[in-house]
This record gives C-alpha cells, structure tokens and sequence, in this order.
C-alpha cells in the first residue's frame, strides 16, 4: 500500500494487513475502507481487485475511489484495458493520494518505486498529447497512463480520467477531483511477479472456467455492435460495421468489450498505417449508444468520441447537452467542447459506474423481469469492483458465479474467505 | 549433490573462522588434501572489451558465496591491484580489445601475479589471451604455449550465421566449429576428478591441442540435441573431438586455468563445480594482504535507504525501457560482436536481482564517492536508453549510442555489484566477529 | 509440431503472454513469456503476435504471417537495411524459446487459454 502526499511531496508504503483483506477482500472493499481513514484529506484512491492479473477469466479491473463532485460522496470507478492489470504489477495494490500539490506533477508508479514528478511540461495538453509524452519522455510504448486533459485542469463537471487514450469509466467526474489536486497523470509500469497459494489447483480451475465460458452465450460474438444488438438496437451492426477496424480486448477478457473505428483511413487496412491517429477505439457503450440514438452516423459519433477523449471529458453527459442543443455538425461540437460546462443528474445512492449496461448481456442469469434488474446489477457490480472482474463482462458470464468467484479467492490466498464475509462487504461497499 | 550449496556452506563457515580442510565434511566436494581452506580473493575482470559473460562468473560465484570479489578493469591492473588478488577470472568478449585495453603494462601486472603464485583461470576470449600468439596486442600475452586447433589457412564455408562463423587471424583464420551445448570428458587428472561426461557451452572458445607443459583435464567428447554446428559436420568432429576443452598449466609459482567451452555459465552445475574445484586448488598460496575495496566504510540508516531507492528508481526505469527495445529489430556491432537489445537487460538483471538483498541489509558498504557514483552512473545510463528509444523511433542511428550504452552498462554493472559483495562480505564477517 | 497464430482472431487480451509467464515462473508475471503480444501501436489498433521459437521469430501480423530466422544474413528492404549473419546474435538466458510447455499436463499453455481460438498448434511440416 503506497500512501502519496501531494502537499508535501513525500510518499511512504506500508504492507498490507492480512486482517484487512479477510475482512475487506479487496479492490473496492478495501478502497472503502481506506476511504474512511483518510477522508479528512478527501483522498483518491486506487485500487487492485483481489483477482487482478491473475489468469482469472477478465481479471483486469481496478477502481478508482474518491468523494466524487457530481454526487458528493464515495463512489467508485473502474479502469481496465491493460491499466488495471498494470496497477497490481507496479507492486502497489493501493495507493491512496492526498492532499493537493503546489504545482502540476504526476505519479509514476514502477516496480515497487513511486514518484512525484513535475508536470508543468504536460499542463494544458490534451490527453492524447499527454500520454504520448509520457511514453516518449520514459522511452516505453507500454506504460499506462490515467490522465486529465483540460477538462479536468479547468475544473469541469464533465471531466474524465481517460486510460491512456480513451474514454474510461469514469463517470463521476473524477476529472475535477484529480484537477484540483493538480494532478494530470498517474503513469502505470511494473514488471512484478504475482504469486499465489496453490497455483496448480488456480490455474486448473481458470481453465475449466474458461472452458465454460468459451462454449457460452458469447460465442461468436464481438465488439460493441453485438453489445448494442444486445441492448435492442437492432440496426448497431449495420450503422457501425462500415468503419469497423478491429475489436480488442481488456486484459485477459474472453469478450473483447472494445471496438476500433478507423475515420481517416480504410478500415479494411491489415498493414500498419502511415496515418499517425487513424481513428478511435470506442470503449464507451453509453456514449456511442446515445449518439447512435441522435442520428449521427457511425464517423460522426466517432469524431465526437475523439474529440471528448482529448479533452477528457465523459461523453455521456457531453451528448446530453449535445442533444438538447440540437447541434448536428461534429466540427461545430468539437469546438464547442472548449470551456463546456453542464450539471450530470446522479441517480440516487448509486455508487458504481453507469458506464456497464444495466441489464445482463448474452447470459442467462436466471432473472425474472426488468425489475429484478436493479438489485442484481448492484451486486454483480460490487462483486465484480471487490475481486477485480471487468464490470461489463461480469454482466455477460453467469459461470462466474459468486461461488466460483470465492472458490478462486481462497485458492489464490489461502484465506478461507466466507459468502458471509462477502455478503458484508458487499452491503459496506454499497451503503457508503 | 547440490554444488552450489555445497560451496556455498564451505564459503559462509570459513567465514565465520571455522576450519576447514580439503576433501573433509563440508569440503567433501573437493580432493583431499592436508592443506587447510582459505577464503579467496577473486578478481572477475570486466574491462574494455569484455561482453557479458563476466556476469555467469558473478552470478555462480554468488551462489556459492565467494563473496570476496573484486571487480577489476585495465586500470587496476595496471595499477598493481592483482596482487591483493587470490584468482583472476577472465571471462569472454573480444580478445584483442581486451588485450589492446590493457596493453604492456597490464600485460606485465598480469604475468608478474601469476608467476608470483596466483591463479588464472579464462574461458573463452579469456583462454585466447594467454595462448602464444603474433598477433598486435595478444604479442605481450604469450604466457602458455598451447596452440589452437580451431585455426586454418582458408576461411572453412558456413553452414550458418554466415561470414561471422569465423574471423582473420594474422595469415590464417579462427573459426567457430559449433555454438551451444557440447559434451566433454574429463581426464581424471587432478583436481578435476569424480566425474566422467559432462556438459558446457561452446560460444567461440579455443579448440586446443595438448602440450608437453600443460595438464588437459578435459576433452570435448562430442555434441549435443543443442549443439548447433556452424560448419560442416565432419569438420567440426575434426576440430573438436579429441582435443583440450580445458587445461592448467603452470608458470612460475602460478596456475592458469584456460577452458575453451564457458565452465561458467549458471546453467551447467558440474561446470560450475569445477570452477570452484580450481579456484580452492590452486588459489594463492599466502597473499599479500590490504583490501582494495570498500569494506570498510559503512552506510546504514536513512542515508542507506535513500541509496537504495535512488538505484532501485533508476534501475527500474532502465528496465522498463530496456523490455520495450526487445521487441524492435535493432543491433548494433561494437569491436567485432553484434549487440542486441536482450543483452541490456542481461547487465540489468544482475543488479535488480539484488537489490533486494540491500533493501533487506541493515547496512551497505560503499564510500560516499561511490555512492554518488553508482546513482550517476545509473541516471546516465536511463538517458542514454531513453535516447536511444527516442531515436529509433525517429529512424536515426544509434550505433554511437551503444557504444556509451554498453560501456555505460558495464561500468555501472561493476561498481554496483562491488557495493553489493563488499556488503555481503562484510555483514559475514562482522557476524563471524572477523574485521 | 509448432505454435501457429492466427493475428485477425487474436483480440490481444495477453492471456497467452501471462499463461506463458506462468509457465515459466510458476507465478504470474510477463518477463519470461516467449509469446508477446506485440501492442506498442496502441493508437493505430494495429497489434499482432511474437513467438520466439528455437532459431526463429515468429511474427503474427495482422496482413499475415513472418518467420525471422535469428542470426542469419537478410538482404536490404523496406523494413532496414542488410543485416549481416552473426553466430553472436543470440539472445541469452533471458526469453526462452518455447519448449511447447512439454513439462506441463496442458500441453501448450498459450493454445488452452486463448479465448477465441486463434492460437493453435501445428503438426511439423506445416
């Protein structure tokens, strides 16, 4: 556990209680509970799920955990892609941030190292520009980055902390949180070595698990088109499938949630193309459905999506006012986005991101109607937040049952975890 | 039988002051003998011209807690710095740069330590050096007059890895029969004995052919599934079969050991143990005293843990740089070998891997000049990989770069683990109540 | 028998890198794998597979498949320039070459994890 003063600069670890985490489990179990210690110097927290960067089936999620400004008190939002993976392999499973810098810095977290770092070079570039910089200051290609762009250094409501160079699942306008801090970056890279209890027995499950998983309802499918098919729109496959690239996966998540669209070059090109920033991978379902919902076409929308990654800003509420502007041209809006402002409606106690469809996809998870929706949509998430399972496939995979998902901890830790543990947590998690 | 524990358990008890002696209990691994064991000094040298094979000696030495190491370069040969010396361990690289770098004067500290009774031991480019030759640079090391058969009037046709397969010597050519796992024979003659077959790996080494004045304790017996041959089969069992893998011989009250496979790279354990066998055997008989290291200034505390954090940092940004450049189609030719970018990381390793030892010490030893040498050395070489990235994404070139790259490598590598087994010798003896 | 990739499956989740890392270190850790997926273009979407192999790199791209051998000549061409043979160019102790995880009860790790099937194994010929 890395705890970072941004006020004084200075940063100081402490191992992990093995108490904590038979009581907490982890991820966002543990993250509430550190939130709680720490809130008089209102914290950021992020956090590695008990399972991530195992060879758990979609073992890739890790949350980040503040008061978020939108809904005025703890929520959580998960990063995944290979960020969330990445933070349990700088050898930090928590970090809590606090307090707020003099000056724009960032966090650079490898291998067991963190650094605060001056950031006064990267202040007021986009977050493309920002993680290219990173990249190229550091000499690496594969660091991982959740960054501010001038959304979050303005102070927006809108703001998002984007994962390297897209939208993530932040809507709870951590973007300000991080802004106001002066932080622009958390910069991720760890080539750390994970050991578990009973390693054979582990990974022998993991593939009977996966076994399952293959021969399931997601077979065959890919991508965003068939999640938005899923949700009812029917036409998805056609509106989007003209500027379909490719569809790439989070780390080890059998679906591949996350959908490139090439918008300056054809999307049929295998090579490597010359064109620096042919397009934009489209990660956010909400968004693009919201769009999709407006009438822009498939390369419009993805202008848009770009145009909102830049400047890190959450592009569901961006559509909302986009669409009660009644505004149609993607330059129009791309400028526009410049100094936006607008207020996000948070429904009530809800704690996890809406960027996970709130209903069950592709899977039979045995429930009745619309209406047992909710509650099972809670659980799954917090699970999911608690273990460190992608949030939108743990809404896809009923062979990731709780039983399983348990039976697995214990195996990893040797901790001899209870469904009534998890039952507490469970309730901690969503009652903050 | 676990050689490396086996070492190691006569190293850390000698250690501690107790007394040991040649072919009894602990020391059961080597022959009897009535002498009483002593703990040797051993130089591994690592200077101009070397590659990275040094690092197999560091990393078996360290398994077997030879933790008296001094890392040397021309300029503390040439500085006399091997008569503080028991063993000199020369490993592989470019032999004429690593005879050009120490030149006369090395060349002399070099003969007058062995004459005064201590022990050399090389493989590879290192068995090269002192075999007589007429060449510019290797003229001043003509210590054994062991000649090569690996040697040809005509450049002998590749099979594979092309023209580099063999190089100009003079009128004639050196040429590399095989690389990889061979399998050898030893002798019987002392102190290599209690094993028939075994194997070693073969990177260009000598194929050599018995003399009068030296011992052959082992000879290639014949190739492996590994074995890769660079020239016609039958050549190479002409060249190899039958002739000297190793050898000792004698000068003045001194040894050499010249081995043509690397008797110390970490993967071959019977190898290894023979390394050791030789080392204790014919180490230096009663040696001048007044160690040259650091042993005895002491950092603990805050100070010791900030040193720490600041080489882990900057190691660890190396690193990340360095895993990235392994998957770019890049090399680089410096003397006669060619660089890749794996080989970075192989000087990296050698230091991540124990840093951990000195995050867990209570206490490292190093001067502060030495200090704030290992963390420049260390920033230095972060930029230096960090450019070269940045250029190769560029499309420039980077052979002047690695250039100072590996030669920035190498200079941070020895300085590094000198701190590292100056600190584990000394917490041995401070526990032993030894100074 | 060898490791064959299928780039346009793969939807680069790295499963294959860590299964491989495991392998290799009875833990879980990517530094020792022998497949990587190869995901420094991150903003163009174009990634593929590498797979070191005894004397070989095998590169999955996405336009097909490359076999690199190590160590030998390579004429000038649009991807650099004549590369001379070397029998020093050889990587050392660090990536193994995969070894079709012949000591584990799965067979090849990177085959049994692959979500989507684009890995397979090839009988010797293919």
């Amino acid at each position: 556990m890395l705890i970072v003063d941004l006020e004084t600069g200075e940063t100081s670890e402490d191992g992990l209680d093995d108490d904590l985490v038979s009581q907490k489990i982890g991820g966002a179990g543990i993250t509430s509970s550190l939130y709680e210690t720490y809130k008089d110097r209102d914290p950021i927290i992020l956090g590695a799920g008990l399972l991530t960067g195992t060879l758990f089936p979609a073992s890739a999620l890790s949350v980040i955990s503040a008061r978020s400004p939108r809904a005025g008190y703890l929520t959580h939002s998960p990063f995944t892609l290979k960020a969330g993976m990445e933070l349990k392999y700088t050898g930090f499973d928590y970090v809590v941030i606090l307090g707020k810098s003099e000056k724009p810095v960032f966090l650079w977290l490898h291998d067991g190292v963190a650094d605060i770092q001056d950031a006064s070079g990267l202040w007021g570039k986009d977050v493309w520009n920002t993680t290219d910089l990173l990249r190229k200051s550091m000499g690496d290609d594969l660091i991982q980055t959740l960054v501010i762009g001038p959304a979050g250094e303005d102070g927006s409501d809108l703001a998002q902390v984007c994962v390297n160079y897209w939208s993530s699942g932040d809507c709870w306008g951590f973007g300000k949180v991080f802004g106001e801090k002066n932080l622009k970056a958390v910069a991720l890279r760890g080539m750390g070595l994970l050991e578990i209890s009973d390693p054979e027995e582990f990974v022998d499950q993991c593939f009977e698990i996966l076994e399952a998983i293959k021969g399931s309802a997601i077979e065959g499918k890919r991508g965003v088109e068939d999640i938005l098919t899923a949700m009812g729109e029917s036409d998805a496959r056609e509106w989007l499938s003209p500027v379909v690239h490719r569809h790439s996966a989070c780390y080890n998540t059998p679906y591949p949630t996350n959908t490139f669209i090439y918008l300056n070059e054809d999307p049929t090109t295998l090579t490597e193309p010359a064109e620096p920033e042919p397009g934009f991978m489209i990660t956010d379902i909400g968004a693009v459905l919201a769009l999709k919902k407006m009438g822009f076409s498939a390369v419009d929308a993805g202008h848009i999506l770009r145009a909102c990654a830049r400047r890190g800003m959450d592009p569901v509420p961006v559509a909302e006012i986009i669409g009660k502007s009644g505004q149609k041209d993607p330059k129009t809006i791309e400028q526009s986005l410049v100094g936006l402002q607008g207020s996000v409606a948070v429904p009530d106690g809800a704690n996890f991101s809406s960027w996970v469809p709130q209903q069950p996809m592709f899977g039979d998870f045995g429930l009745s109607g619309e209406g047992s929706f909710k509650d099972w949509w809670m659980r799954r998430q917090a699970v999911a937040y608690i273990f460190g399972i992608h949030p939108i496939f743990a809404n896809m995979s009923p062979e990731l049952s709780e039983e399983v998902i348990l039976e697995m901890a214990n195996k990893g830790t040797g901790l001899g975890l209870s469904q009534e543990t998890l039952d507490q947590v469970i309730a901690d998690v969503c009652s903050f | 039988m676990n050689f490396y524990d086996s070492y190691a358990s006569i190293n850390q008890k000698l250690a501690r002051g107790v007394v040991l002696h040649y072919g009894e209990e602990e020391a059961s691994v080597l022959p009897r003998d009535p002498r009483p064991l002593r703990i040797p000094r051993i130089g591994v040298y690592a200077g101009t011209g070397t590659s990275h094979s040094w690092l197999w000696f560091v990393e078996i030495f360290d398994r077997m807690s030879f933790h008296e190491i001094v890392f040397m370069t021309e300029d503390m040969v040439r500085d006399g710095v091997m008569e503080c010396l028991d063993v000199f361990a020369m490993s592989g690289g470019d032999t004429i740069r690593i005879a050009e770098g120490l030149g006369p004067e090395g060349a002399r500290a070099m003969e007058s330590f062995i004459r005064g009774g201590g022990l050399y031991i090389g493989s590879c480019a290192g068995a090269y050096l002192p075999l007589t030759s007429s060449k510019q640079h290797l003229d001043r090391f003509n210590f054994v007059d062991i000649k090569i058969a690996n040697l040809s009037k005509t450049r002998p046709e590749a099979k594979r890895m092309g023209r580099k397969a063999s190089t100009s010597y003079g009128c004639d050519f050196v040429y590399h029969p095989v690389r990889e796992d061979v399998r050898l024979r030893m002798t019987g003659k002392e102190p290599f004995t209690g094993f028939g077959s075994f194997r070693a790996p073969l990177y260009g080494g000598p194929s050599m052919v018995a003399s009068r004045d030296s011992d052959v304790l082992a000879c290639y017996e014949g190739f492996t599934e590994k074995t890769l041959f660079l020239v016609d089969e039958s050549l190479a069992e002409k060249t190899l079969l039958g002739k000297v893998a190793a050898a000792r011989t004698t000068m003045g009250d001194g040894h050499l050991y010249l081995f043509g496979p690397h008797f110390e790279h970490p993967l071959f354990p019977i190898a290894n143990h023979l390394v050791a066998t030789a080392i204790f055997w014919d180490m230096k008989k009663g040696r001048n005293d007044g160690k040259p290291s650091d042993s005895e200034f002491v950092l603990e505390g805050p100070a010791k843990e900030q040193l720490v954090r600041d080489i882990k940092r900057e190691i660890s940004n190396s690193r990340i740089v360095a895993v990235g450049l392994e998957s770019i189609p890049v090399q680089w030719i410096i003397g006669c070998k060619t660089y890749e970018p794996e080989k970075i990381r192989v000087f990296l390793e050698a230091i991540w891997k124990r840093i951990n030892a000195l995050e867990r010490s209570r206490r490292i030893c190093a001067r502060s000049e030495t200090c704030e040498e290992v963390v420049a050395h260390a920033s230095r070489v972060t930029q230096l990989l960090r450019q070269m990235k940045s250029r190769i994404d560029d499309r420039s070139d980077t052979q002047d770069l690695a250039w100072d790259l590996f030669d920035g490598l190498r200079r941070l590598t020895t300085i590094f683990l000198q701190i590292y087994f100056d600190s584990l010798g000394r917490i041995h003896s401070v526990s032993s109540g030894k100074k | 028998m060898r490791i064959d990739v299928d780039a346009l499956k793969c939807i680069g989740c790295m499963a294959c890198e860590m299964a491989c890392g495991y392998h290799r270190d009875d833990a879980f850790a990517l530094l020792a794998s022998c497949i990587v997926v190869y995901r420094a273009r991150e903003k163009k979407d174009y990634f593929g597979v590498v797979v070191k192999e005894e004397e070989s790199l095998m590169i999955a791209r996405p336009e097909g498949l490359e076999i690199r051998r190590i160590g030998v000549a390579e004429e000038a061409s649009d991807s650099g320039p004549k590369k001379e043979a070397d029998a020093s160019a050889k990587p050392m102790l660090l990536r193994e070459p995969c070894d079709l995880c012949s000591d584990m009860k799965y067979g090849p790790m990177c085959v049994k994890i692959c979500p989507v099937n684009a890995i397979s194994l090839l009988e010797g010929g293919e």
